[in-house]
């Protein structure tokens, strides 16, 4: 086949991957318990406002027809307003996701080239004291509770040492005075790096571990044998023959987690007061928020689709094994 | 094989170059620098810092109606009468003076204060009268039910509103006059657009508001979304400088700082660190030995307007006999609620109404089980059932007066009790009422009743309960109840036994109906209070509900700063505090 062949066939299998998923979505909230008004237990609230919310809302109309206004809606590119908020889903999506993409995507990058780095050093020391050190550490990392670690993290660096914050995105007692835009910039990092210590250290572990694997797997093949029998540098034999083959799970997974690093994480999020989607996605599912779930599943959807298709493209680019 | 190999050196130095002399440093800038900042913050006493559990929902009034929204909008708009934070009487707010209520006519008069808005522009009785007619023209949820009853609103003067009613009125003060003032400047243009809108309501509640237009202590000066909320003193604010209710009102302070934080966990360090003059929002016990263990924290305990209960369905077996629900209420041992769940932070209901809510609860309605042991609340209510013709194959108590394991209790008609579920919230969700729960089917149990405690999430439980009525027991309650108790009617009145109605029991009693109906009528306060009292003792006589406890409300603030917190019913976070907090010089 192809390429352009390749890649129309892929296109049009996420396009109707993503119209199943858009289609699952919208009944799986509509058939949840509740609906956006039942869960609040207000005795001011009467039946009859409630009633009068619900119309407003446009939930009293049947399925089929929330269901069609929903597909145009989002064929348009109107995902509409937040129940809860009151405010455009898009503009609450864009408003949570720079912070997320600053502190998740940040952190899987990080660790992602930190744990390639160090599994393959690993790798090519097996069974040495540094490997047996730093497997043994990022088992423990990757095995790390986040709540737990966090709390502890915040309660060392933050409570006890009073290194860094205790959560949020900044100081506000700073940002409503006349503070430079270069102090603004260093408080946002200097509250970005706790949780992204935390991020960092929890995500290495499987990276280290993956790349570790996958190195050693490699060192296995033949074809290593015979760079060495070649008379190739170690360097290159490391770098160029091993690594660069070892790389394609970690670039899987790499890519994988990129995707889901919009994603954002709840637990994270709320113990660092950190105002990302995660803890968003989580508040909207609970309380039948549709549009503003809805929406954030369908951007994860849509990333997660794209990510995969490309980490397609890129495999069959990195191995001439693979063809289309 | 492959331990001889080393790291090729260059690149090992590279990354040793890299970290220490570009990473290292510029961690070090950025950790040096932020402490320096939260150094030079904490010594600020011109902002008075307050943490919230959550960010508000949002700063429009029609929509904003969660507690945190509450909280930040309670300071800007305001009510024409409010409730004195230590008598709870509705006093006089912007309004000026007590209104004059004519009884033949049907009428309150009342005249407005000179008050002014946060820009400057006058509060007249012109927004009054635009605040009346934006809850009928929208229906806005909580208000309109409550105003509908007004026949007329008259404007004579731009300080004086007369409203005609359709009908007396216990409520009007209580649940109309409270509502808050808004200007017609701000929502007047919002209106008219909405109004010519298919959706208007949605229109006006998803309304962007920027900067708040209110008559309150307070303005919103900044709201940096995910962040915080900075407040400001309102220049124009009415009731500054004036004695009411007995407070020298300020505001003292001139900004309000709010911070949210995601964890309770994570608030207790801020206050333990100084970050924050205090968290708005109710401490668990769990957390008091700690803070009182610290000099700069003062703890406040105060009682709570809040109501957890056990509920029965009374439309179905076996909860559709009263007698099986009394020896219910017989065996529920509420202290040993309070000291084990509420560790000793509350104290138990014995009326529907809190005790809190002192001029409306009824101390001497029936109760159950009080004074008693288990073997004596387990021997009572197995004589109430005995006499009502329940029998067991093994009776929960032996001849000889012991306790002993029962089984298989029958009904009055001979067939065997089926099993049936107490419903609760999560634990995750309400550790209290999930483990008040699973002791009542304990206790339930050692009286022969083959009782199932059952955590559900708590959407799927309010549509259990409160929709499909398809439920035998269930553990719930109300947070914060209106201080009036008119919501008596809402719960027990046989025309809210309805899906979505607020009786969720399916409690039927045409007396109490009949005296739900006749109170709202009733002006006179003290004869309202009598028939308030009849349906307390009707409810803890036919128990739908069974009080189980209310907890203290448990608040933190730092005491090195700031002084002066106003104590109520539902806690120190209310306007009066932060009308008369000052700082500590």
């Amino acid at each position: 086949m192809k390429k352009s062949s390749y890649i129309l066939v892929k296109l049009v299998e996420v396009a109707f991957i993503f119209f199943v998923i858009l289609t699952v979505l919208f009944f799986l909230f509509r058939l949840s318990p509740g609906d956006p008004i039942s869960k609040m237990v207000d005795p001011m609230l009467t039946p009859e406002d409630m009633a009068h919310l619900i119309e407003q809302m446009g939930l009293d109309r049947p399925l089929w027809e929330q269901y069609i206004i929903y597909v145009k809606n989002f064929f348009t590119g109107n995902f509409g307003f937040s129940f809860h908020y009151g405010e455009q889903v898009s503009t609450i999506i864009l408003d949570k996701l720079k912070w997320t993409i600053l502190l998740f995507t940040t952190s899987t990058v990080l660790a992602a080239f930190v744990g390639v780095f160090l599994g393959k050093i690993a790798a090519w020391r097996k069974g040495s004291s540094l490997d047996n050190v730093m497997s043994i550490s990022a088992l423990v990392c990757y095995t790390l509770f986040i709540p737990w670690f966090a709390l502890l993290l915040l309660w060392i660096l933050g409570f006890k040492l009073g290194l860094f914050p205790l959560g949020g995105v900044l100081t506000p007692s700073l940002w409503v005075g006349n503070a430079s835009l270069f102090i603004r910039i260093l408080d946002v990092l200097h509250h970005l790096m706790l949780p992204l210590l935390t991020l960092f250290i929890i995500n290495l572990g499987s990276y280290l571990l993956l790349m570790r694997s996958s190195m050693l797997s490699v060192l296995r093949e033949d074809y290593i044998i015979t760079a060495r029998a070649k008379g190739l540098s170690e360097k290159v034999i490391r770098n160029k023959h091993a690594a660069q083959n070892a790389a394609l799970p970690v670039i899987t997974s790499v890519g994988l987690s990129l995707a889901f690093s919009i994603n954002g994480g709840a637990l994270t999020e709320q113990i660092f007061t950190w105002p990302g989607i995660g803890k968003e996605l989580i508040f909207a599912v609970s309380n039948n928020d549709y549009p503003l779930a809805q929406a954030c599943f369908l951007l994860i959807a849509l990333v997660v689709l794209v990510a995969n298709l490309i980490v397609d493209l890129l495999y069959a680019w990195l191995d001439p094994r693979i063809t289309y | 094989m492959h331990q001889n190999r080393t790291i090729p050196k260059k690149i090992s130095r590279r990354w040793y170059n890299i970290f220490f002399t570009r990473l290292l440093p510029a961690v070090f800038l950025i950790v040096i620098t932020g402490m320096a900042i939260s150094c030079q913050k904490s010594q600020d006493t011109t902002f008075l810092k307050i943490g919230l559990p959550e960010e508000p929902r949002s700063l429009n009034i029609w929509l904003g109606t969660d507690i945190n929204s509450r909280n930040i909008l309670s300071q800007i708009y305001q009510p024409l009468f409010l409730r004195h934070p230590k008598t709870l009487e509705i006093i006089p707010w912007l309004a000026k003076e007590e209104p004059v209520f004519d009884e033949a006519a049907l009428t309150y008069t009342i005249h407005l204060r000179k008050a002014k808005w946060s820009d400057g522009s006058d509060f007249t009785s012109e927004d009054v009268l635009f605040t009346k007619q934006l809850f009928f023209d929208f229906k806005i949820p909580r208000y309109y039910s409550k105003w509908k009853i007004i026949e007329k609103l008259e404007a004579p003067d731009a300080h004086t509103v007369v409203f005609h009613l359709k009908e007396p009125s216990a409520i009007f003060m209580s649940r109309v006059m409270t509502a808050p003032m808004v200007s017609k400047k701000e929502w007047g243009p919002v209106a008219k657009n909405a109004l010519t809108k298919e959706k208007p309501l949605r229109i006006l509640q998803d309304f962007q508001v920027e900067k708040p237009l209110g008559t309150g202590p307070f303005i919103l000066h900044e709201y940096e979304k995910g962040a915080y909320i900075h407040m400001t003193k309102n220049p124009y604010f009415f009731g500054e400088g004036k004695n009411i209710a007995g407070f020298d009102l300020g505001p003292y302070v001139d900004n309000l700082l709010f911070n949210i934080y995601g964890t309770t966990d994570v608030a207790i360090l801020a206050l333990k660190k100084g970050d924050i003059d205090y968290y708005w929002w109710d401490i668990q016990p769990g957390y008091i030995q700690d803070l009182e263990e610290n000099a700069d924290i003062d703890l406040h305990f105060n009682k709570k307007s809040a109501l957890y209960y056990l509920g029965f369905n009374l439309r179905r077996p076996p909860f559709d006999d009263k007698i099986l629900r009394q020896a219910v209420a017989t065996v529920v041992d509420k202290q040993f609620i309070l000291n084990r769940i509420l560790q000793d932070y509350g104290t138990p209901m014995d009326s529907i109404i809190p005790s809190g809510n002192h001029f409306w609860h009824n101390p001497d309605v029936r109760k159950y089980g009080a004074g008693m042991d288990e073997k004596q609340r387990i021997t009572a209510a197995r004589d109430m059932l005995k006499s009502a013709g329940y029998s067991w194959k093994v009776p929960p108590v032996k001849d000889d007066g012991t306790l002993t394991t029962p089984s298989d209790i029958l009904l009055p008609s001979g067939e065997k009790m089926e099993k049936f579920v107490i419903l609760t919230p999560p634990a995750d969700y309400d550790p209290k009422r999930a483990f008040a729960g699973t002791m009542i089917q304990e206790w339930l149990r050692k009286l022969g009743l083959p009782a199932f405690a059952r955590p559900m999430s708590f959407n799927s439980l309010l549509e259990t309960v409160k929709g499909n009525h398809d439920f035998d027991a269930f553990v719930l309650g109300y947070g914060k109840l209106n201080l009036d108790p008119d919501y008596l009617g809402a719960f027990f009145s046989s025309d809210n036994d309805r899906p979505n109605g607020w009786n969720m029991s399916g409690y039927t009693n045409e007396a109490f109906d009949t005296l739900a109906a006749e109170q709202r009528l009733v002006v006179d306060v003290e004869k309202r209070r009598q028939m308030i009292y009849k349906m307390q003792e009707m409810l803890l006589e036919d128990v739908p509900y069974y009080p189980l406890y209310n907890p203290h409300i448990i608040e933190a603030t730092v005491n090195k700063r700031f002084e002066g917190w106003v104590e109520k019913v539902n806690g120190i976070g209310n306007i009066w505090s932060l009308c008369v907090v000052k700082p500590i010089k």
